[in-house]
């Protein structure tokens, strides 16, 4: 009878230890939601295509500079401004039809949505993004010759009459889609790559000679609004505050 | 994946426009010819083709080289005007033949001064410039001998080689 009531008693002391027991899983996942702040801040930095360019093709100098800066977990608001200088022929076999050069700045402003989730405390990006973009610029036209199929006077084609001509005052404005990567190389380091799609919006252009290209939007094309640019830059973030991801929500089952 | 799929349709966008660029090729425009047209004096909505046409550029003296030379099925050419003048003149030869003996041109020969302006006009960036004429007027020495009887400039401005722009009548 003592031997009953011992056991009894033993099994309502060890009771507790047993709902304690089955509480752990629980403690176990609180641990596992360690959670991870991400850094804000701003980035900076230049397209590195356009400067090796500068480099190596002598009838290009450009320079773009980069920014963007942190919004949300998700949204970047972002920018970039650059100035270009480029001169361009089109010949027909061995003969010059046309020279000229354009030069002027332009300024893209929008915002980049981050289309990646990371693993843990990665800080890679698939971007989206759309930019207004405006640019400045002049063109000059160099050399030129009167394109002529009949050959009855000339041999060759007439030199133009006024080469060296420069037409100021021209100014774009367009439209960019966006889309790109960025990868954090070293700490706070990033490197990226973008390809744009233009749509062109305004452009204000000379009766004598039409804007064949305009710095920030590349090649313009003969009776289209599209056009194609591309990026590469190198970036350093400087960190302003962390912050969590917000949590999600979990998925109602 | 659902995230990849815009990704890729944007990109592939990307790549279509821009391949899809014209080629540097020069198909869409030249430096026009001037286009006259025969008509007969008599009915002066009917074109008539002109018996053994020749025609000379009066400094060069050779025929001009848009037409088989002496056709005689042609009520409708295309001629070459100077680019770096404002005036060309053209010997208009009807009937043309050589003298058997001597190689002299037996055929009645109008001279034709044609008078106009020159504007450099941007065609497109394959093609580069070509030359327009504009204030186009035609001008023949009045003579007894003329064959052709009346001259009219339809269109004053040559932009293009498809419409005519001086009509003549004989």
């Amino acid at each position: 009878m003592y031997m009953s009531k011992y056991i009894i008693s033993l099994t309502l002391i060890l009771l507790p230890l047993i709902l304690l027991g089955q509480s752990e899983p629980i403690d176990l996942q609180k641990k596992d939601t360690v959670e991870y702040k991400e850094q804000y801040g701003l980035r900076v930095g230049a397209d590195i295509s356009k400067l090796v360019l500068s480099f190596v093709d002598e009838d290009y100098t450009g320079l773009e500079l980069v920014g963007d800066y942190r919004l949300t977990h998700k949204l970047y608001l972002a920018a970039e401004i650059g100035n270009e200088t480029k001169t361009q022929s089109e010949n027909l076999s061995q003969t010059l039809l046309y020279n000229f050069e354009t030069t002027g700045s332009y300024i893209k402003a929008g915002v980049d949505m981050n289309t990646y989730e990371n693993w843990f405390g990665m800080n890679n990006s698939i971007i989206l993004g759309g930019r207004y973009a405006v640019a400045s610029f002049s063109q000059t036209l160099n050399d030129y010759s009167i394109f002529d199929s009949n050959q009855y006077y000339n041999q060759e084609f007439l030199a133009g009459a006024e080469p060296g001509r420069e037409f100021t005052g021209l100014t774009a404005s367009w439209l960019e889609l966006v889309v790109g990567i960025k990868a954090e190389l070293f700490a706070n380091i990033y490197v990226g790559m973008s390809a744009r799609l233009g749509f062109l919006i305004t452009n204000k252009e000379d009766e004598n000679f039409p804007n064949l290209w305009i710095p920030g939007f590349n090649k313009v094309t003969d009776g289209s609004n599209f056009g194609v640019n591309y990026n590469y830059s190198i970036t350093y973030l400087i960190p302003f505050y962390k912050k969590s991801k917000k949590k999600k929500e979990p998925n109602p089952q | 994946m659902k995230k990849i799929i815009p990704f890729l349709l944007i990109i592939s966008m990307v790549i279509y426009v821009s391949s899809c660029e014209k080629d540097d090729i020069c198909v869409n425009g030249d430096t026009p010819l001037l286009i006259v047209r025969f008509y007969d004096i008599a009915d002066t909505t009917a074109s008539k083709d002109v018996p053994s046409l020749r025609i000379k550029e009066v400094i060069l003296n050779s025929a001009v080289n848009t037409f088989t030379d002496r056709s005689s099925n042609l009520d409708s050419i295309g001629i070459p005007i100077r680019s770096d003048a404002t005036t060309t003149s053209f010997a208009f030869i009807t009937n043309s033949a050589d003298d058997a003996d001597t190689g002299e041109e037996t055929g009645n020969i109008d001279t034709l001064t044609f008078t106009y302006t020159t504007r450099e006009a941007f065609i497109s960036s394959a093609c580069g410039f070509v030359m327009n004429f504009d204030n186009l007027s035609v001008s023949l020495p009045a003579s007894a001998n003329n064959w052709i009887q009346d001259i009219k400039v339809v269109q004053e401005s040559v932009e293009n080689s498809d419409n005519v722009h001086v009509k003549i009548y004989y």
